[in-house]
């Protein structure tokens, strides 16, 4: 039996249509120019790809092209606006907030920053995985360069209020960082609105390929200071030299494109999916919804299961393609740190189980998906309680 | 020899290699459960749920050997597989075997990998927990 793919916050397989336009470029007959060369058509042709990708990356965000700067992912976006922006202010502050919870990919860049003589509040989020504006208002100093806050936790899919701690930071002269990879496609985004300074964006987590990524860096009033990570030929404006590979731009945009059209319709239907999968899993009794019941995206689904043990759970489930916490976590048995965050348990924290959905979710899929936990789930109960085992002594 | 399937643990980039035994333990435990207490039964228990394995035995004396076991197990594949292995050697085991028993003996016959060694010395605890529960 093939397995049953509930990653999509890990990743999602490439909508072919999607794969259809980095194919054409891709073919003899392609884009092979170097969007650089301007001198000849070849150039001018890849070019052609790369503004109008870069044009619906923004369309999907309420930005303006000329804000978007390509990047391989959200974690080189994230490297990017943090340790180019704070380097960049440096001589006006030199203290960041952000939260516990935040990705790997931005954590280890702040540790690292740490290193360099910078100081970081890390704030603690609520049960429910969310910070609160009063938390991050009373962080906030006079030397405060910087916050960086997600708009949707990777892990328990919770969202976080991004505008109303943009419109804080706008008035305290303070830049905003928003890691929007698990958002984008999934909530309207509108960086002007949000008074969002810099937005990191990938396209494998919406049907796009893996190694492309954007940061947005706001233009307007004044133009948001970034020290480049990668020097060279001067490309994107100085911000992040490379050659741009136009095919990964074209399935970005081609990507973004699509998640603006369909958004709504597709968030409908796998919040729907989301809800038949918790409903059937609640059935079985001591389980829990890690993170805010309410304040969360459509097809992430993070719960603890009671009175089994985590490495269990999930090789008994293993006909489940699935995350026990972050694909991105560090390779140590330790617990999720965003649970424990939480105030969950170690051993709770081990037995909790990520599920999300996606596009080509099925409902047929989902009601495997219960059969296989409660099935396993009961099983392993069973085997630690004794329940349903008692043997006469005859 | 045996055979060895790879699953990806649940903490990424590690992978875990389940030995075949293990994966037949695991998926079709055997003895497992309790039994009744009685003046012929006795039981053993250690670790602790907690601490992420639990392990605890009832067993039935005839004379001077057990003839039959059950076991209770909270833990992780390692765990619930070698006390279902061991389930099934300890009938026709005495007192003086009990108090004998080595963990390496299911190390060995499951190729545990080293770090989750740690949880067949609480299985072993727990078997000694049972001799001393004989009498």
């Amino acid at each position: 039996m093939t397995a049953i793919y509930l990653d999509y916050a890990a990743t999602t397989p490439i909508d072919p249509r999607v794969a259809e336009r980095m194919i054409e470029c891709l073919k003899p007959s392609g884009a092979h120019g170097n969007p650089s060369s301007a001198g000849h058509d070849f150039g001018r042709a890849a070019r052609a790809l790369v503004e109008k990708a870069r044009a619906e990356v923004a369309n999907l965000i309420g930005a303006r092209p000329e804000t978007i700067v390509w990047t391989s992912g959200a974690t080189e976006s994230n490297n990017l606006a943090l340790f180019g922006a704070a380097r960049f202010a440096a001589d006006r502050g030199c203290h960041i907030v952000s939260a516990k919870t935040e990705h790997k990919a931005v954590l280890d860049v702040l540790k690292q920053l740490e290193r360099e003589g910078f100081q970081v509040t890390y704030l603690k989020p609520d049960s429910g995985g969310i910070v609160s504006l009063e938390q991050v208002r009373e962080a906030l100093r006079a030397d405060t360069v910087l916050v960086s806050l997600m708009h949707v936790n990777n892990e328990i899919g919770v969202i976080q209020d991004v505008g109303a701690v943009g419109r804080l930071c706008r008035e305290r002269g303070v830049l905003l960082h928003v890691d929007a990879a698990q958002s984008a496609g999934k909530l309207p985004i509108d960086v002007e609105a949000m008074c969002i300074d810099l937005l990191s964006l990938t396209a494998h987590k919406i049907y796009g390929p893996k190694g492309v990524g954007a940061l947005y860096v706001r233009r307007k009033p004044t133009p948001v200071g970034l020290r480049p990570l990668i020097y060279g030929g001067g490309q994107e404006n100085g911000i992040r030299s490379g050659t741009l590979a136009t095919h990964q731009i074209v399935g970005m945009g081609a990507a973004f494109a699509i998640a603006a059209k369909e958004r709504e319709a597709d968030v409908a239907r796998i919040e729907a999916l989301r809800e038949r999968l918790w409903q059937g899993i609640a059935a079985l009794g001591a389980v829990e919804l890690n993170g805010h019941a309410q304040l969360r995206v459509a097809n992430v689904l993070n719960v603890a299961f009671h009175g089994v043990e985590g490495e269990s759970l999930q090789f008994a489930c293993r006909e489940l393609a699935m995350s026990a916490g972050s694909a991105c976590s560090s390779a140590s048995e330790e617990a999720s740190y965003v649970l424990r965050a939480l105030g969950r348990s170690d051993q709770v924290a081990q037995s909790s189980l990520r599920f999300s959905l996606g596009k080509y979710t099925t409902a047929d899929d989902i009601d495997r998906a219960v059969d296989i936990v409660t099935r396993e789930v009961r099983r392993l109960r069973a085997l630690a309680t004794g329940d349903g085992n008692q043997a006469a002594n005859g | 020899m045996l055979q060895a399937t790879a699953i990806k643990l649940p903490t990424a980039d590690a992978v875990a290699v389940y030995a075949a035994a293990v994966i037949d333990h695991f998926d079709r435990p055997r003895n497992a459960g309790r039994l009744q207490p009685a003046p012929d039964v006795i039981e053993g228990s250690a670790g602790r749920r907690t601490d992420g394995v639990e392990f605890h035995f009832t067993a039935r004396v005839a004379g001077d050997v057990i003839d039959a076991v059950r076991v209770r197990t909270f833990g992780c594949p390692h765990s619930v597989a070698a006390a279902s292995w061991l389930s099934e050697r300890l009938v026709g085991m005495t007192r003086a075997q009990l108090q004998q028993w080595q963990w390496r003996e299911a190390a060995q016959a499951l190729e545990v990998p080293t770090e989750k060694r740690g949880r067949l010395l609480v299985l072993e605890d727990a078997v000694r927990a049972l001799a001393r529960s004989w009498g």
